[in-house]
């Protein structure tokens, strides 16, 4: 290997370096899966076994947590999605910039302002106490629950979720020409087809993308289905949790762990396929554009 | 190119836009007014204003200590992912190289590993190895964990610089560290920024896989934030998310000057 072509991978060094930790921790997360925990003690004993996994994908509450994962991480998706496009599109073709900037600047703020805060926010305003229950007992409306059920839970994660998404697609929607709206419109078109006929198809990528991104995050979402949910509310993340605090059996956390991740990556894996199906249908109208 | 008055979209379709941006800043604005609320209970129109949240917190040992430990954790972490993703940046635009595809997706690959797992893979890393959990075991994992969100926005600011320029100090008798020090690293400056604040939020407010990792010594914010909640039902911890978010605010200014906010869509 000459100097020149040694230079990228000693450039690639310390990264590959901090994935090789990560590996290694992965490998030791596997590798304790296969075992079995001495009963009372901290101490990972016998042959590999098969066994942890076996018993996880028998157990009810496994198979109710993926399914619950799934389900719930779809809906939050398409709600954040039917949330965040309309307000992507406004700040694209906005004519102010000043509105533009202002959305930009609540959205980042809201991202950097963190999870945790967030889901706190949520607790005190959607309690059973909380500010909106007041305005409807103010108004003479019987009170709704909205905490420590789905409905409290799906509201976090996709308040969690919308910076993300706005901001991915908005990204994707700047690189739309206003100009071929123009045309469709000068050309005849009623404003709701310009939409539909042209800026729509050519959003469908960026669309994809924003919504894998988010998707990606509801499979993992763990703290607001752990502090909205209220125990009733069991995404994957919580059943491990849950596990490990109340009986620290890490061999048998640990294979529903990687049973998770197999989950988390298939459903990716899925969606960068859709994706690229997509991409290639809608390709040719954006080269032409 | 047309001067158009009228934007193109109706005027359902920006109260749609108002109502959704009403939303995100909702419990932002929320939290900010139940920080300073005199009494635990939120009643409409607020009683009183008051410090009294504030001085809870950080008379709180445990929230003192957390922050203690949070500050340190991102601190590390996040000049630690820098210097990681900064390299590793230069050769994946700069460089053709076999595999660079898959190396560019292995070295992604963390952010698509769920919190929960990353955190069960370093307990039983530290399991394995006989190793205590604690700080350093929690800046380890975050750098792991993070190192990505510098690196992607590294990359996507690399891409847009023209290498050109580097080159031609080179040509003019620069060495090849000289060259990069002089042109490129200052053109870097969006990605750094960037990429740095990404990392040093990610850093500060991890709650997913921070909980497997801390202990009864060491807690961070956000864990300790989570146990208070569950304990205590009064405005300590929106104390604390004024706190921060004045400091994200901060950031979210810095960044506008330094780079402008729309740059960060690209780096993003």
């Amino acid at each position: 290997m000459s100097a020149d072509e040694r230079r990228p991978w000693l450039l690639l060094l310390p990264a590959l370096l901090t994935l090789l930790v990560f590996a290694v921790a992965f490998a030791m997360f596997v590798s304790v899966s296969l075992r079995t925990q001495v009963a009372g003690s901290a101490v990972f004993a016998g042959a590999a076994t098969f066994g942890n996994y076996r018993a996880a994908l028998a157990s009810p509450a496994v198979q109710d947590a993926a399914w619950n994962t799934v389900r719930l991480a779809g809906e939050m998706t398409l709600l954040t999605a039917l949330l965040g496009y309309p307000l992507a599109y406004v700040v694209a073709r906005s004519p102010s910039p000043l509105f533009r900037r202002g959305v930009l600047f609540g959205l980042v703020l809201t991202l950097l302002s963190g999870g945790v805060t967030r889901a706190y926010a949520w607790l005190v305003l959607l309690g059973n106490r909380g500010l909106v229950n007041q305005a409807l007992a103010a108004i003479g409306l019987p009170t709704v629950r909205l905490v420590h059920n789905e409905t409290g839970v799906v509201i976090g994660v996709v308040h969690f979720l919308l910076p993300f998404f706005v901001l991915t697609l908005l990204a994707a929607l700047r690189g739309i020409p206003v100009a071929l709206e123009d045309a469709a419109r000068n050309l005849g078109a009623s404003r709701w087809r310009a939409f539909v006929h042209v800026f729509l198809p050519l959003s469908i990528p960026g669309l994809i993308a924003a919504a894998s991104l988010s998707f990606a995050g509801a499979l993992s979402a763990f703290l607001f289905p752990e502090l909205l949910g209220g125990g009733r509310v069991r995404m994957a993340a919580n059943l491990i949790y849950e596990r490990i605090v109340t009986d620290y059996n890490l061999p048998r956390v640990a294979a529903m762990a990687a049973l998770f991740l197999v989950l988390a990556l298939a459903a990716l894996a899925m969606l960068a396929i859709l994706q690229r199906a997509l991409a290639r249908r809608f390709a040719p109208a954006a080269e032409a554009a | 190119m047309s001067i158009r008055a009228a934007p193109p979209y109706s005027a359902a379709v920006a109260l749609c836009a108002w109502l959704v941006m009403l939303f995100v800043l909702l419990p932002v604005a929320f939290i900010a007014l139940y920080a300073f609320n005199e009494t635990a209970y939120l009643a409409l129109p607020p009683r009183g204003l008051t410090l009294h949240w504030f001085a809870n917190f950080f008379a709180n040992t445990r929230f003192r200590d957390a922050l203690m430990s949070s500050l340190v954790i991102a601190f590390a972490v996040t000049p630690a992912a820098l210097l990681v993703a900064l390299p590793a940046a230069i050769a994946l635009v700069r460089y053709r190289f076999p595999g660079r595809e898959l190396v560019n997706v292995a070295l992604m690959s963390p952010l698509v590993v769920p919190g929960v797992v990353v955190g069960i893979s370093f307990l039983s890393l530290a399991a394995a190895l006989g190793l205590g959990l604690g700080t350093s075991t929690l800046i380890v994992a975050m750098t792991c964990l993070a190192f990505p969100f510098a690196l992607r926005a590294l990359v996507a600011n690399l891409h847009g610089l023209d290498p050109a320029l580097e080159d031609a100090a080179r040509n003019l008798g620069a060495t090849r560290l000289r060259a990069f020090a002089l042109v490129t690293l200052p053109q870097l400056k969006p990605g750094v920024l960037a990429g740095g604040i990404f990392v040093f939020v990610e850093a500060i407010d991890n709650f997913s896989t921070a909980v497997f990792l801390t202990n009864s010594r060491t807690t961070t914010l956000p864990v300790e934030a989570f146990s208070y909640i569950r304990d205590f039902d009064d405005p300590t911890v929106a104390a604390m998310a004024v706190l921060l978010m004045a400091f994200s605010a901060v950031l979210v200014l810095a960044i506008d000057r330094l780079v402008g906010l729309d740059r960060l869509l690209d780096l993003h």
